[in-house]
């Protein structure tokens, strides 16, 4: 793909059978505009999408690569299918509760980085380490793909392209690694490519931005998965609980319209 | 500008909170070096030695109880505790420092957060000060565990901000119950330290971002036995998880002595 714009964002949004993640897309492209209304915003998917929201619209440069309904195997993908030069990759199933134009100046001197760590509502890191077993058994860092900044450079270049050869021979990664699942996911994946291109060169954990706010039930400590429906929640602006939320707000119940 | 603390004291069958105030306005004038004015119901007339230890006497009308549990006296008691925000238009200072009797005020600390800059401060977390047992539930309330800011120090200006502060308070001792539904709490009674905090999200405009004060409260808990030593010097006895009986002295360290019966026995019993 060749290079459109300096900056935007791109959203990865491959449905499958359960998910319209094309819907999510348009949701979290419609809370970027509200604080960036010039943003540049790209969304690779595998089916057309006529929304005006986006400035690109773009189809998965190598095809679906995927056999099965997880369709995470094609994230290598997004490096190529990015028409920016500094691109910031955003998780579908999120929407944007405040300006995070800061975020660039932050990362614009990088030539990777993907978040580390997340928070809760509250806005405080996340105490459960629930979800991370993995990591932390296998010393992996805490990243989180759902927010990946990245410039067209050699790093960049060279981190998605291990990212591919781990999706691709998942079978023999997995037996670098303690407890692995079957199948790979894109926050193993990025970790472990973390690890060989060097941590410090594609995270900033000191840093406490970007992260996620996550909505999951060990972060945030609700009876159930579906936190939609068990906590006070209310838009313009975005409140969980009365408490006002900021930055990216990774909700993953993915049918959510708020 | 005048500063000086403003105790709230109502007593019922089992405490008496105006001697625990009169005792405290002792402290207050040892280590901060301001008067203390008393807000209470009860008028005695043959107590009129207590009444000298303040600045002021702002008698007022009893506020409607609630009801609270007092392990360590083994019994429910009336609690008169509903009228805490009614500390910005009684008070007659610019600065005031409202404080619960039952803080005991062994240090100048306080006037470090006398001196900021703030229009309203108190504090955020508290811990036990025998480091037994862990403050987190207690630091939190609420099914969601809304953070919590303590109402038992709090320092303000006459200030808009303040007035906020106070005023949803109110807002939210009024509404208690549709404020119990929204943030789960399961406990009927009425606490100041749930409106404080609901109504600091609300002033923070829900963002959370509070100034509090910069130290954390020291707590001794209903089933620590309290003892004073000396003037400022209190010894802490405790069970460790194993049984094991410990204890700790504090010297020269201000805290909040949940353990009402042993603090009602020293206050009757002065050194």
């Amino acid at each position: 793909m060749p290079i459109l714009s300096e900056r935007g964002y791109l959203i990865p949004a491959l449905d499958n059978e359960s998910t319209d993640y094309v819907r999510c897309a348009q949701q979290l492209a419609h809370s970027i505009r509200q604080f960036e209304p010039e943003a540049k915003i790209a969304v690779v998917t595998l089916r057309r999408c006529a929304d005006s929201v986006f400035d690109y619209v773009i189809p998965l440069p190598h095809g679906d690569c995927s056999t099965g309904d997880n369709k995470q195997c094609n994230d290598w993908q997004m490096f190529s299918a990015s028409p920016f030069r500094q691109t910031i990759k955003l998780e579908a199933d999120m929407i944007i509760a405040s300006s995070i134009d800061h975020w660039w100046a932050m990362m614009q001197h990088r030539d990777v980085c993907i978040s580390t760590g997340c928070r809760d509502y509250y806005d405080q890191p996340a105490q459960s380490r629930f979800y991370r077993k993995l990591f932390d058994t296998n010393n992996l860092p805490d990243v989180y793909n759902a927010i990946t900044y990245w410039r067209v450079s050699d790093t960049a270049k060279e981190f998605f392209k291990l990212v591919r050869a781990i999706f691709e021979n998942w079978t023999e990664y997995r037996k670098l690694l303690k407890f692995a699942d079957e199948e790979a996911s894109t926050d193993v994946v990025y970790a472990m490519a973390a690890k060989i291109v060097g941590v410090e060169q594609c995270t900033m954990p000191f840093a406490s931005y970007p992260q996620i706010v996550h909505m999951k039930k060990h972060i945030i400590n609700t009876r159930t998965n579906d936190w939609t429906r068990e906590l006070v929640w209310e838009t313009d602006p975005l409140r969980i609980q009365t408490v006002a939320q900021w930055g990216a707000f990774h909700y993953h119940i993915k049918d959510w319209q708020p | 500008m005048t500063t000086g603390a403003l105790i709230f004291a109502f007593n019922n069958a089992e405490i008496n909170y105006v001697s625990m105030a009169a005792w405290n306005a002792g402290n207050i004038q040892r280590h901060l070096g301001i008067p203390t004015s008393l807000v209470t119901d009860c008028i005695d007339p043959s107590c009129n030695d207590v009444y000298d230890k303040f600045d002021r006497v702002i008698v007022v009308e009893k506020p409607r109880a609630g009801t609270r549990h007092f392990s360590d006296i083994g019994t429910t008691v009336d609690w008169y505790n509903t009228n805490r925000m009614d500390a910005y238009s009684l008070t007659p200072y610019d600065q005031t420092l409202v404080i619960d009797a039952d803080y005991v005020v062994c240090s100048s600390v306080l006037n470090v957060a006398l001196t900021r800059d703030q229009d309203f401060q108190c504090f955020q977390e508290a811990f036990d000060i025998t480091g037994t047992n862990d403050f987190n539930s207690l630091n939190t309330f609420g099914e969601h565990s809304f953070p919590m800011w303590w109402a038992t120090v709090m320092i303000f200006k006459k200030s808009t901000a303040a007035q906020y502060i106070f005023d949803s308070m109110q807002m939210v001792r009024d509404n208690w119950q549709h404020y119990r539904d929204l943030y789960k709490i399961q406990r009927p009674t009425y606490r100041n330290d749930f409106a404080l905090s609901i109504a600091l999200g609300i002033y923070s405009g829900h963002t959370l971002k509070v100034d509090s004060i910069q130290h954390q409260l020291a707590t001794v808990l209903p089933e620590h036995r309290l003892q004073q030593m000396s003037k400022d010097d209190y010894r802490i006895e405790y069970s460790t998880s194993t049984g094991t009986l410990k204890y700790i002295t504090l010297r020269g360290v201000s805290f909040h002595a949940m353990c009402k019966r042993d603090l009602g026995a020293i206050v009757a019993n002065p050194l």
